[in-house]
């Protein structure tokens, strides 16, 4: 799927980004966190940006909001604690509240991705 | 969204709410996170990766944001800088608040007033889909119907979802045998009324459908939420008692709720019976009340079937009276049927109250439409002061719709404590009305109360109000070309026309405060002479009470027995000189009227009689009260149903039928009725109001022309309510079963009905034209203001080249002059009109002779023109000590 991307706040860069869903974001953060188990921020941007082979770079003025807006609706839960290299930093985890809404984000998702699939396929 | 997914915004949004006022991360802890965020990017791929993730301090915004809730936040801090503002201020926002109350608080007292009598729903479930149905055409226009028309309508139409019948009745009420009767008000009501009306008993049952069946077989009642608190302390066992209504014995068996006030809202009715009692409760026994076809005493109520409209109904109901006209002729000739709902049943009801209640209500929004102009004038003064504070904001990044949103919640703010300042207001004119008491032992209630829909509606009005003064000014003060201001504190010039505009309002504002002030005063004095008069009777050392043996189904002949034996009883009690009979004391409410045919008087092509007000009286009743019989005899004892008929007129009537002629001895008729010969002329006196134009009255002797209830009227050596006791215990031993009521002084009653009614009115008149004289002030400050404020430069140019600071004070204080001159000529001229007028309204009344009150003229102008003065002298003395330096520097 071709993506493109401009992050909400800032960014003047020309390289081609993904237009990410807020919804997106909150199931794309909620996965990660749940496969790889507590991570700070930065990390869950590495992991994304890794993972999409750097077409997904999340501009912090993006990311952090929706951290943020995730653990007021009690989904992850954030925490200061320490990294490897012994430096203070914020924590997030996902809840079993997050688990519930990731399943069903994720049936939500692969419906949509079906739907659109069959249609696009129908056109072409 | 799922449920789960709406809980979890739902979440959110708490906790936005709570961080918006602190609850969340310190923003400390959130740029700690970033900075470590941005730590890692620099090390991995250095600055640019750290620019491409982001700005701190826009991240930190974001973060913001998301913590609280923008808007709210936003509003906050507009309120504390709209306080500043307001406290910065406090001769302005004194000012505008001021204005505002006015313009609320006559809104809020205006609405109160209309609530209570015409606007407030019944307390009954959708009040508004409840309607009358009944017949027009009788005097009074209200839908009425006999009970046997009831049974007509209700059987013939399909419209209606069952009709309810309902009959006001009262009647002596007794807690058991034995006990002291009082009387009671009460609604007789069909079977299906409850479940139509849609309130069922709080306690015990409704009527069941066999009680309305047999005339007079079922007798239960169910109590009124009030009367069952206070006759019986809110005792649940009275369920089953036996109770006693006009001598027959009543089985309890149901308690309406609290607040249920049947379909009249004035009164709580105390108990409800089946129509069906109706023969045995009413108290003429010559009367047959279910069958009669023009004894039409009932009103029905009904809600309209499911897609069913009115007109619908209205149709059939036009042809059931077209069928009820060819069964009954006689009865229903020219009868239409008509279906209102409760408002217009109201209005129709009552058409001056409606007519003086929409004037009011143009009146009140008037007056806030001046006070909104006064304010957005005062707003539009003092915008050169904030222009370049505007023009910062804007300068410096603010979109327009922010900055108007900021100037809108300083009008909202000033709104909102004009609201509470008028809602005090509102307040002070609800207890001002409720002064006004009617006197009757009945249970009715008109009450004006400050209620939620008061308060409702006087916030709606002020929010209203904010928009309408703040919106205009605020948008135009946004508008202006921001390097122009900027640079130079004078805007242009102000425009000619909208001077002149600002201008009339203010002249008229004043004119129009002058003309009430001055009829007030002329109200208020004539009230005062007229008060000193006196109403042509005594009013001291007078008791009265109502006595109605009918209740007890008393033969016309019993009832007279009784009322002889009473006052001569009433003479024997020590401290009693005089004791006597009356169907009517003067004052109490509207005398009743008899249509008389004067013999040898010729009416009017068209007229045949004349109505005239009467009551039925004994041969001491004008002697007791102080009336004098000027030519012929009082009326005699052996003035009896055998005796020939005669009457004694009053001055007033003998002079119009009879003039320059000897009176006695004349004759007239009643309606077709035997001649009747007046023996004697009395004094013209008041008899309804203290207010009004002499009317013609005809005194009856109470043997040839009884009346269902008569008072018995005392005249006492000493304080007249010492006797009321005495006076009880006479009457018990004659019939321990007779509700004795309005028990009263005369003093009391002329207090209530005349002293305090004037002195209300005039109270509100006069409050009227100061609130009107406040509101002038208001603008007239504002307008010279606002000029003074634009000729800032002009005024340091004048002082500059040698103007002293009082003739800039005079140039300034000029404008206000001719406007406020202005006014009072033509307030002056106007009153002269309104006081002739009122002349012509009260005889008497507002200039005591007919002639114009010139002191009156004289003090209210002269403090008016002062008062407006000082208005004007304010600004213009400030605009006289602008130092010139400092006028010239604004450039």
């Amino acid at each position: 799927m071709e993506l493109r991307v401009r992050s909400i706040r800032m960014s003047n860069e020309q390289v081609q980004k993904t237009d990410i869903l807020q919804g997106t974001l909150d199931l794309m953060v909620l996965q990660t966190l749940a496969t790889m188990g507590p991570l700070h921020g930065y990390a869950i941007a590495a992991r994304l940006e890794q993972v999409s082979s750097r077409l997904l770079q999340l501009n912090m003025g993006t990311l952090y909001p929706g951290l943020m807006r995730l653990e007021q609706r009690g989904f992850v839960r954030g925490k200061w604690g320490m990294t490897e290299n012994n430096r203070r930093a914020r924590f997030y985890e996902i809840t079993a509240a997050g688990r519930r809404q990731l399943s069903a984000e994720r049936a939500e998702w692969d419906r949509t991705v079906s739907i659109m699939t069959t249609l696009l396929n129908e056109i072409r | 969204m799922n449920p789960m997914g709406s809980i979890a915004t739902l979440r959110e949004w708490i906790r936005r709410l709570a961080g918006t006022i602190g609850g969340g991360r310190t923003d400390q802890d959130l740029q700690e996170e970033l900075r470590f965020h941005l730590d890692l990017a620099a090390e991995r791929a250095g600055r640019a990766a750290s620019l491409e993730a982001g700005g701190l301090s826009q991240s930190v915004e974001a973060l913001r944001d998301q913590r609280g809730l923008r808007w709210l936040h936003q509003l906050d801090r507009d309120l504390r800088y709209a306080v500043r503002m307001l406290a910065k201020n406090p001769g302005f926002s004194c000012v505008c608040i001021v204005s505002l109350a006015i313009g609320i608080g006559a809104n809020c007292a205006v609405f109160s007033f209309a609530d209570t009598l015409l606007l407030r729903p019944l307390a009954v479930p959708n009040p508004s889909g409840l309607l009358s149905v009944g017949l027009t055409g009788s005097s009074r226009d209200s839908l009425v119907a006999s009970y046997r028309e009831y049974v007509d309508i209700r059987d013939q139409s399909h419209s209606f979802d069952g009709l309810a019948a309902m009959t006001k009745s009262t009647a002596a009420f007794a807690a058991d045998r034995g006990a002291t009767p009082s009387l009671a008000l009460g609604l007789l009501v069909s079977g299906n009324f409850f479940e139509i009306v849609g309130v069922e008993p709080q306690l015990g049952r409704s009527f069941r459908p066999e009680e309305d069946q047999v005339p007079g077989r079922d007798a239960v009642v169910i109590l009124g939420y009030d009367f069952w608190s206070k006759q019986f302390g809110a005792d649940p066992g009275v369920l089953g008692r036996r109770i006693l209504l006009s001598g027959i014995a009543f089985t309890v068996v149901g308690v309406m709720p609290p607040g249920f006030t049947g379909l009249d809202q004035y009164v709580r009715y105390q108990y409800y019976a089946p129509i069906m009692m109706w023969p045995r409760l009413i108290a003429d026994v010559n009367v047959r009340p279910l069958e009669a076809g023009d004894f039409r005493g009932v009103l029905i109520a009904g809600r309209l079937k499911d897609r069913v409209t009115r007109s619908q109904a209205q149709a059939e109901l036009s042809a059931i009276a077209a069928n009820l006209e060819r069964a009954y002729p006689d009865t229903n000739r020219n009868r239409r049927i008509a279906v209102r709902t409760e408002l217009q049943n109201r209005i129709a009801q009552n058409p001056p109250v409606a007519t003086l209640l929409a004037m009011l209500a143009v009146l009140a929004v008037a007056v806030l439409g001046i006070a909104c102009a006064n304010v957005a004038g005062l707003l539009t003064s003092r915008a050169p002061m904030r222009a370049r504070e505007i023009a910062l904001r804007l300068a410096i990044g603010a979109r327009r719709a922010r900055v108007i949103q900021q100037l809108v919640t300083e009008s909202l703010m000033l709104a909102l404590i004009g609201a509470v300042v008028g809602l005090g207001l509102g307040l002070l004119a609800v207890t001002l009305f409720n002064r006004i008491q009617i006197p009757t032992d009945l249970p009715i209630v008109a009450s004006f109360e400050l209620d939620r829909r008061a308060v409702l509606v006087s916030v709606v009005v002020a929010l209203t109000s904010a928009l309408l003064f703040g919106l205009v000014p605020a948008i135009r003060s946004t508008r202006t070309d921001l390097t122009n201001v900027m640079k130079a504190t004078d805007a242009t010039g102000f425009g000619r026309r909208r001077y002149w505009g600002r201008g009339a309002l203010v002249s008229g504002q004043v004119a129009v405060s002058l003309i009430l002030l001055v009829v007030a005063t002329f109200v208020y004095r004539g009230f005062e002479r007229q008060l000193e008069k006196g109403p042509g009777f005594r009013t001291d050392h007078l008791l009265m009470m109502s006595l109605a043996p009918s209740q007890l189904h008393y033969s016309n002949a019993r009832a007279q027995r009784f009322f002889e034996q009473l006052v001569a009883s009433a003479k024997r009690v020590p401290g009693i000189t005089s004791a006597a009979l009356t169907r009517y004391v003067p004052m109490d409410g509207l005398p009743p009227t008899v249509a008389i045919v004067p013999e040898g008087f010729q009416f009017p092509a068209g007229r045949e009689s004349a109505t005239v007000v009467t009551s039925s009286i004994d041969e001491h009743f004008l002697d007791t009260i102080g009336v004098p019989i000027l030519k012929g005899r009082g009326l005699r004892a052996s003035d009896t149903a055998d005796a020939p008929n005669v009457a004694v007129v009053n001055e007033r009537l003998a002079e119009r039928y009879w003039p320059a002629q000897d009176p006695v001895g004349k004759r007239f008729r009643v309606e077709k009725g035997p001649w009747v010969e007046i023996v004697g002329v009395a004094k013209t006196t008041k008899y309804g109001f203290v207010l009004e134009q002499p009317m013609e009255f005809v005194y009856f002797p109470f043997r040839q022309r009884p009346a269902q209830s008569m008072f018995l009227v005392v005249e006492s050596i000493g304080e007249p309510s010492d006797l009321a006791t005495p006076l009880r215990a006479i009457i018990r031993r004659v019939d321990a079963d007779l509700p004795v009521t309005n028990v009263r002084t005369m003093d009391d009653l002329y207090r209530m009905r005349s002293v305090v009614v004037l002195n209300v009115v005039v109270t509100i008149i006069g409050a009227m034209g100061l609130m009107g004289l406040a509101l002038a002030l208001v603008g007239l400050y504002g307008l010279v203001s606002y000029s003074a404020s634009r000729r800032t430069r002009e005024i340091g140019i004048r002082m500059a080249i040698g103007a002293d600071r009082s003739s800039v004070l005079l140039m300034v204080l000029r404008q206000g002059l001719v406007l406020a001159g202005a006014g009072v000529a033509v307030g002056l001229l106007a009153s002269l009109a309104a006081g002739r007028a009122l002349a012509i309204v009260f005889p008497g009344g507002a200039a005591g002779d007919g002639k114009v009150d010139l002191t009156a003229f004289v003090f209210v102008t002269a403090t008016v023109f002062l008062i407006t003065l000082v208005a004007a002298v304010v600004p213009a003395s400030r605009a006289s000590r602008i130092s010139p330096s400092e006028a010239l520097r604004h450039e």
